[in-house]
């Protein structure tokens, strides 16, 4: 069984508060119902649902405890983001950055962030903000790049 | 701190969640 993040402390105190966890076997020669509905084609493969199942955020492959700690947290923002409650989404983004500055899902929950509070102002300094946060912190990231086009926007 | 209390059917799983208002973090292993 794969216990690697498991074994500490803070992982296990942050799903146990913010979700209800569940493992499921893989079998490669025979794949399991659930396996087919996710489609699921390596392990480990982790997946951040909403309460009715659909999924909001994937991860696949090894992550050390604070990329997990940070995909988590991402991935209740984009739970959020999806269904259009842009200021809860922001302050989960907000707090993958604060919390997790060095974590290869931050770039993503900057750009996100900016996105929300487009979406939650129609302010499109917004989106220049995204892309001087992400060419300044995280220059190498796809996220930067993603964000160039922003670089136009005057602020 | 107690282990996390893992639900290993997913059915029950979503039971759950919805009557929590609850997101499900799942994970797929395999016994390599």
């Amino acid at each position: 069984m794969n216990t690697g993040p498991y074994s500490s402390e803070e992982v296990k105190k942050y799903i146990e508060e913010q979700f209800i966890p569940v493992k499921s076997e893989c079998f490669w020669d025979k794949r399991t119902d659930l396996m087919k509905r996710f489609a699921v084609k390596w392990t480990p493969t982790l997946l951040v649902l909403d309460a009715e199942g659909g999924e909001h955020h994937r991860v696949v492959g090894y992550v050390p405890n604070d990329d997990f700690l940070a995909h988590l947290e991402l991935g209740l923002g984009k739970i959020a983001f999806d269904r259009d409650r842009y200021a809860e989404a922001r302050d989960h983004f907000q707090a993958v950055v604060d919390r997790h500055p060095e974590a290869g899902a931050t770039p993503e929950a900057v750009f996100l962030h900016g996105v929300a509070g487009y979406w939650k102002t129609h302010d499109a300094k917004s989106l220049r903000r995204i892309y001087d946060t992400l060419s300044a912190r995280y220059p190498q990231s796809e996220w930067a790049r993603r964000s160039k086009p922003y670089a136009q926007v005057p602020l | 701190m107690a282990e996390i209390k893992w639900e290993r059917e997913f059915s029950a799983a979503l039971e759950r969640a919805k009557a929590a208002k609850k997101p499900i973090y799942l994970d797929f292993w395999f016994e390599g």
